[in-house]
């Protein structure tokens, strides 16, 4: 083996040559709003993070967030591919904004308002987690809330959040099915009452967390 | 009395925010920008970076041993004594 250096491996392209600006918006509009999130309103803000993406793009690959640094380890970095929104859902719903603020909330009228926001989520946040319309009654789906997976239930009509860890042998709950308000466990059956997060079984029953819709988009505070 | 010093990303508008913000308020300050740096230098400015911040997100603005992390227009005010 020699000790010579190798030189750094090409980094793979994640978007075909001569992507432009209008691509990266025709992409990651439709995706961010299902997030609940859009462009920011400020044109000119959009227009120069979006020539920094493609710079960026050019150099490393992919569009990396402009405001973060690259560690040059892709596993590590994919946290900051753009949108960055869902490994950051937490933080962002607290700021209105994701860090670089090429997206703001939809509820967020301008986003120039914005600039210079940093607040950090020290105590419960409200996060987007579903549009009203999006799941059907006994529907199940796990989300990943910062640090905290949870189970998203549509039950009646209504939806409800409980930690999607059973408390028997720790399966993810979103794995298994719902009957009327209960949330059944897929390796050994036990059941929830996505209610109040009971259960039957002694000193098992697992946390809910407040829900609430508006404007057609649902809310669960963490 | 240090000078207020500010690590920034070439890339990243909130930074080239936070100095316009400096420079308009009349402020003196250095500037890192850590994506030019390259080998010793560049992961010196990481670590510093690092251990003000806890992470790699600019900018990143400290002096005398305060630390404000973005674009934070109140939190700069009160670092640079503009209020």
């Amino acid at each position: 083996m020699s000790d010579a250096a190798q030189p750094a491996p090409i980094p793979r392209r994640r978007f075909a040559e001569g992507v432009t600006a209008d691509d990266l918006r025709g992409y990651m509009a439709p995706y961010v709003a299902r997030l609940g999130y859009r462009f920011n309103t400020d044109e000119g803000f959009v227009a120069e993070l979006l020539d920094s993406e493609l710079g960026i793009l050019a150099e490393a690959g992919d569009v990396y967030c402009p405001c973060r640094l690259r560690s040059g380890d892709p596993k590590e970095d994919a946290a900051i591919v753009c949108p960055c929104i869902a490994v950051n859902v937490v933080e962002f719903a607290a700021m209105r904004k994701c860090w670089c603020g090429l997206f703001i909330r939809t509820d967020v009228e301008d986003g120039s308002t914005l600039h210079g926001v940093i607040e950090k989520a020290d105590g419960p946040t409200e996060v987007r987690v579903a549009a009203k319309d999006d799941m059907r009654d006994g529907e199940v789906r796990h989300l990943k809330l910062g640090k905290r997976d949870v189970a998203l239930v549509r039950a009646a009509g209504n939806y409800y959040v409980l930690s999607n860890v059973c408390r028997h042998a720790f399966a993810p709950l979103s794995d298994g099915f719902v009957e009327g308000f209960e949330l059944v466990c897929p390796l050994h059956g036990w059941r929830f009452d996505v209610r109040d997060g009971s259960t039957d079984h002694p000193d098992s029953d697992v946390r809910t967390y407040p829900v609430a819709v508006r404007d057609g988009e649902v809310f669960v505070t963490i | 009395m240090a000078r207020l010093k500010v690590y920034a990303l070439s890339t990243c508008p909130y930074c080239k925010q936070a100095r316009a913000f400096l420079t308009d308020n009349g402020v003196d300050f250095d500037v890192v920008e850590v994506d030019k740096l390259t080998g010793a230098e560049r992961d010196q400015a990481v670590a510093e970076v690092k251990a003000l911040s806890g992470g790699t997100s600019f900018p990143v603005l400290t002096k005398d041993g305060a630390v404000v992390v973005g674009y934070d227009r109140g939190g700069i005010m009160k670092l640079a004594g503009l209020q």
